[in-house]
């Protein structure tokens, strides 16, 4: 029934967007914010966030009492279908929470407000923002289409107990290193804490790989063309890049022996009995399993600090992902930014209330409740502290910005189709029917999307 | 929305233990291997489809911190009344996070009464519309009847996934979205399936009846409203159960078309607990404690109009 759901809603969601494609209603540009009055309805899909944004939205009516904002939260699931679905029947929300992966078409649609003019009508200071997030929302037409809200990192969320029983410690597990070739003390780390039913470790004699109990390394899934979580910091550090450049690629590179060293690599894993089986992660949550003791590792992203924190009686650490070949660890960078939808009523009071969403004020705000990484520096480093006051050490997350080991969330257009792509054949890898060299025949496949 | 599937299932195998033959046969007979092994048949059909319930049940019990590490344990893990608090709006946001949970707000008793609107104008207009076009199916006779009836039945074979982007752009265009009759007219009139099933119930009244009726100077619209809506109140009943219960399951369609928070239904209310960011994991003790809560009306319901299902169907000839 979920399944069948979740294909009916792709369907349509393909569907909507070639109706859209046919009724492209005109973008526009946003006016500066000035006589700006009314109601703003705004949508986001993280609830844990929804406290945050609603005390901002009253701080905002506050400041301008002209002006109320709807704030609406839907899940993940069905967010991008409504969005899209709004598009088409004119009921979309003025002002949403954006992606990197989605609003590459949305804008080529003429679906998104540039923000430009108001850019530069009302001053907003672009370099309050961590390196490099505010150019990210500058599409391919040289427009900007949102002002960034939060960042993120990946790292290692790890079991401390089981840690500390396998006799590794902290400082072990922040300067671990890895290569493809032997998966350096990575993979003995991951392979020590590998615990089969019969209590021996993966790396003793007598492992049984068939019947694990706990696994060294928690499985998402098999990352589809970007594998943020799961495999983008390791092939990061072997010099790989995801396409020719970035933003807006037109070559991808998932044929590169490099890359696809790193994939056998990894599905080796769980041929070795350190990683669960492709096949498990169907419809489980990677999270949940780590909560539930039977990984000892995830590589997860810093958005689920709140989600691992919680499980009672398993105390998670963090440690920041390993060093590569390059000598540096790596870590994608990835933001998200409130943009403007173009059929909105109210132009003047949806692009206040973005400038306000990007501002300090507003940020500050979020960064207080620890949840997320405000995308403004002094907003982040007051997340930071928020919180260490919480009892959570965030330097495994924060440490790649400082460093500058962070490499860009990967921008092209045809996302949807990219993926349409890989993840079938990182599956296929992932799950031992194909082997990695079988992604290059993908690659082309992808590569002829751009011809 | 499978939950009502085993809702009914469930009904289903609890009704075949009430009706089963034990009680027709003295009560001193001696021990029966069959009659044994039928016993043991039903019984564990029943905890087969009861189980999952009892699952949901101690699921929304738990507090969900605790679910993953006590997965095993069949008792709640950490007994918490929290996630019946959070589908009912009791908690705030902030103590609703801290309990696992989504922070947000949800209208829960605004969704139920929602859901009933939806569910109860399709229901009375489908049955009523359904029965006058069976009627014509089965007891006027026109030229092409059957043929009609044959493309008529081959609609049942389009998937509905092929008229959602129509039926919703009509309905954009008639400016009817967020409106309950928006949500309901694409099944307010009639399906193949329901004209098909009262089709076949008319078709075995006696003619008799309808020819005196008649013969006293009966037209059409007495016949239909004074001889044949009585007797057919059986497989009426069944019918409506069948339709209120599919429309109360109903979650594409008001996803698409109610998205306003004045007609949104309780299925979609539903779906903001399953997923709030990719790869977080579900509220799990909301999400089963929002779903008992939802699953009980059509529970009621199946409670007071089950045996009259049962009967019609025996009675109707369907199997």
């Amino acid at each position: 029934m979920k399944k069948s759901i979740g294909t009916v809603a792709a369907a349509v969601t393909v569907a909507v967007a070639a109706a859209l494609s046919l009724s492209a209603c005109g973008g526009g540009s946003a006016p500066a914010s000035s006589e700006a009055k009314g109601e703003i309805n705004y949508w986001l899909w993280d609830a844990n966030q929804l406290p945050a944004y609603q005390q901002c939205a009253s701080d905002f009516t506050k400041a301008n009492p002209n002006i109320t904002v709807k704030i609406t939260q839907r899940g993940w699931d069905d967010y991008w279908t409504t969005l899209t679905n709004g598009f088409v029947s004119g009921t979309a929300p003025d002002v949403f929470t954006d992606h990197l992966s989605k609003y590459p078409e949305f804008a080529s649609k003429k679906q998104l407000l540039a923000l430009d003019d108001a850019v530069a009508k009302d001053g907003v200071k672009l370099d309050s923002y961590n390196k490099g997030l505010a150019d990210l929302w500058v599409g391919q037409d040289g427009k900007r289409y949102g002002l960034p809200k939060d960042w993120d990192t990946v790292g290692l969320f790890y079991n401390k107990a089981m840690t500390d029983s396998a006799g590794i410690t902290a400082e072990q597990m922040a300067k671990l290193d890895w290569n493809p070739k032997d998966g350096g003390s990575y993979e003995k780390t991951i392979a020590h804490l590998t615990v089969d039913k019969n209590g021996k470790r993966g790396d003793e004699a007598g492992f049984d790989k068939n019947n694990v109990a706990v696994y060294g390394l928690g499985l998402a899934g098999s990352g589809s063309g970007q594998g943020q979580t799961e495999w983008s910091f390791l092939a990061a550090t072997t010099g790989w890049t995801a396409t020719d450049k970035n933003p807006w690629g037109t070559k991808f590179n998932y044929d590169d022996p490099k890359f696809q060293e790193t994939i056998a690599w990894w599905a080796g894993l769980a041929d070795k009995g350190y990683m669960p089986k492709l096949e498990t992660t169907v419809g489980a949550s990677v999270a949940d399993n780590f909560g539930a003791g039977k990984a000892a590792i995830n590589t997860s992203g810093d958005w689920m600090i709140g989600q691992y924190t919680g499980y009672k009686g398993i105390q998670t650490a963090f440690a920041p992902t390993p060093v590569g070949p390059s000598g540096k660890r790596a870590s994608m960078f990835n933001g998200l930014a409130d943009s403007i939808w173009a059929g909105t009523k109210n132009p003047a009071a949806a692009t206040k209330w973005v400038e306000y969403l990007g501002s300090s004020a507003c940020q500050d705000v979020v960064a207080n409740k620890a949840v997320v990484f405000p995308a403004i520096s002094a907003s982040s480093d007051l997340a930071a502290k928020a919180f260490a006051a919480k009892g959570v050490d965030v330097s495994a997350f924060t440490q790649q910005v400082k460093d500058g080991t962070t490499f860009l969330f990967p921008i092209a257009d045809k996302a949807a189709k990219v993926d349409g792509i890989m993840k079938p054949a990182m599956d296929a890898v992932l799950s031992g029917k194909k082997p990695a060299s079988s992604l290059s025949d993908a690659n082309n496949q992808v590569n002829n999307l751009f011809k | 929305m499978s939950t009502s599937t085993n809702s009914r299932h469930s009904r289903e195998s609890a009704t075949a233990v009430v009706g089963s033959p034990q009680s027709r046969r003295p009560r001193t007979k001696p021990f029966n291997w069959r009659r044994a092994g039928a016993w043991i048949l039903v019984v564990t059909a029943v905890v087969v489809t009861v189980a999952p319930f009892l699952w949901m049940l101690r699921t929304a019990l738990s507090s969900n911190h605790s679910l993953a590490s006590n997965a095993g344990n069949l008792l709640p893990a950490d007994f918490s009344w929290g996630a019946f608090q959070r589908v009912f709006g009791l908690q705030s946001p902030e103590q609703a996070i801290a309990e696992g949970g989504s922070g947000a707000d949800i209208n829960f008793w605004l969704y139920l009464r929602n859901s009933i609107i939806f569910a109860t104008m399709t229901t009375a207009g489908q049955v009523f519309f359904s029965a006058m076009a069976a009627y014509a199916f089965s007891r006027l006779r026109w030229p092409g009847r059957n043929k009609v009836f044959a493309i008529f039945l081959a609609t049942m074979m389009v998937p509905p996934i092929f008229t959602a982007l129509p039926n919703f752009l009509m309905i954009k265009n008639l400016g009817l979205l967020n409106t309950f009759a928006g949500l309901a007219l694409p099944f307010m009139f009639m399906t193949p399936f329901a004209i098909f099933f009262l089709r076949q119930f008319f078709l075995s009244m006696s003619r008799e009846v309808e020819e005196a009726a008649m013969l006293d100077g009966a037209k059409h619209l007495r016949i239909f409203f004074q001889i044949v809506i009585p007797n057919a109140a059986a497989p009426l009943a069944t019918l409506a159960l069948l339709t209120f219960i599919g429309q109360w399951n109903e979650y594409f369609w008001p996803l698409l078309v109610g998205q306003d928070e004045s007609v949104r239904v309780l299925t979609v209310g539903l779906g903001v607990f399953k997923s709030q960011s990719p790869q977080g994991a579900p509220d799990w003790s909301g999400l089963m404690a929002a779903t008992l809560v939802a699953a009980l009306p059509v529970l009621i319901l199946f409670i007071a109009f089950g045996k009259k299902v049962v009967n019609s169907i025996g009675f109707s000839g369907i199997k």
